[in-house]
């Protein structure tokens, strides 16, 4: 597993095609959970996460899901977590999730990029 | 050599940023004794107190250090540039939304206008230090206008980092440097 991190608009998507070529993506925005257990990289992942809490569904899973069925993923997120606590709670609860799926992520992948200004720089692996 | 140095809000990058640019002096002086001045291209618009109060603080760091200020808020391919021994542009956050407004939000019009701008400065002097804004991870709850804008100054800073020779993001006064082709030739990328 690949995870490549950052913040919006900063190529990582671009970044992660230059890193895995061959690998097919499906977005965040629009997918369903079974093309995520099969798919070669997903990006707009946070979207997807977002999208799953605001029709109720649960992700607690999610990331164990992930590792045990598509081990060989590229997952793309944006990092959300770094301005002021929301005042929705549920962009509260959305905010928080998304973290901590990133951060169980960042646990099962081999490699952990982050990407600023559309230069990335190895975290882990 | 351009260096594109980029940080979160009160991270210390402007003071890290002088301080590049003043090193670079030292090298000058110490290679040919010949003495020009550093020049500041600024971009913020003085609109309002806390705009002033903010121009005041900056003003007062570069205080004895040699800089000549410019003031340039859009369109920096129109500004002549003197001899110079580096130039240190801050901050491309205040020009993207110069360009932005300006152009009433004409997205690829202000991207062109701040890239093509910045080339043309770096054209003009051996040591062009520029400062930029992370503002990039918070959650995307923005309006649509603002939205725009972060996605102009994220390709902005993309593009710039591109055409840099070293990109370092301060955090709290550490620099830490993602790129840096005068001394490996690449990135952190494998």
């Amino acid at each position: 597993m690949i995870l490549v991190v950052g913040g919006a608009y900063q190529g990582k998507l671009v970044f992660a095609k230059e890193l895995c070529p061959k690998t097919e993506w499906i977005d965040g925005r629009e997918c369903k959970e079974e093309e995520i257990l099969s798919c070669g990289g997903i990006h707009h992942f946070h979207a997807y996460v977002e999208r799953q809490l605001k029709a109720g569904q649960p992700v607690k899973q999610l990331a164990g899901n992930i590792a045990d069925e598509n081990p060989e993923i590229v997952i793309v997120s944006d990092e959300i977590g770094y301005g002021i606590i929301p005042v929705d709670a549920f962009d509260r609860e959305y905010r928080e999730t998304a973290g901590r799926l990133c951060t169980e992520l960042a646990v099962y992948a081999d490699k952990v990029y982050r990407v600023v200004c559309g230069i990335g720089v190895l975290l882990k692996g | 050599m351009v260096h594109l140095i980029t940080g979160g809000s009160g991270s210390g990058k402007s003071a890290y940023a002088e301080e590049e640019i003043v090193r670079c002096r030292k090298h000058i002086l110490e290679d040919s004794g010949i003495f020009s001045p550093f020049l500041y291209v600024a971009t913020m618009i003085p609109r309002g107190r806390e705009a002033e109060k903010k121009i005041r603080r900056h003003r007062e760091q570069r205080m004895d250090e040699g800089f000549l200020t410019l003031e340039k808020y859009t369109q920096l391919s129109g500004l002549e540039i003197p001899s110079n021994a580096g130039i240190l542009l801050e901050c491309v956050s205040n020009l993207a939304a110069n360009e932005f407004y300006e152009r009433n939000r004409d997205f690829e019009g202000a991207f062109e206008a701040v890239v093509s701008g910045i080339q043309s400065i770096s054209g003009k002097t051996e040591h062009l230090v520029i400062v930029t804004n992370e503002v990039f991870s918070d959650i995307n709850g923005y309006s649509q206008e603002t939205q725009e804008y972060r996605r102009l100054l994220g390709k902005i800073n993309c593009a710039l980092a591109r055409m840099a020779d070293k990109v370092t993001e301060v955090v709290y006064g550490i620099p830490v440097v993602y790129k840096d082709e005068r001394k490996d030739g690449g990135t952190f990328m494998e």
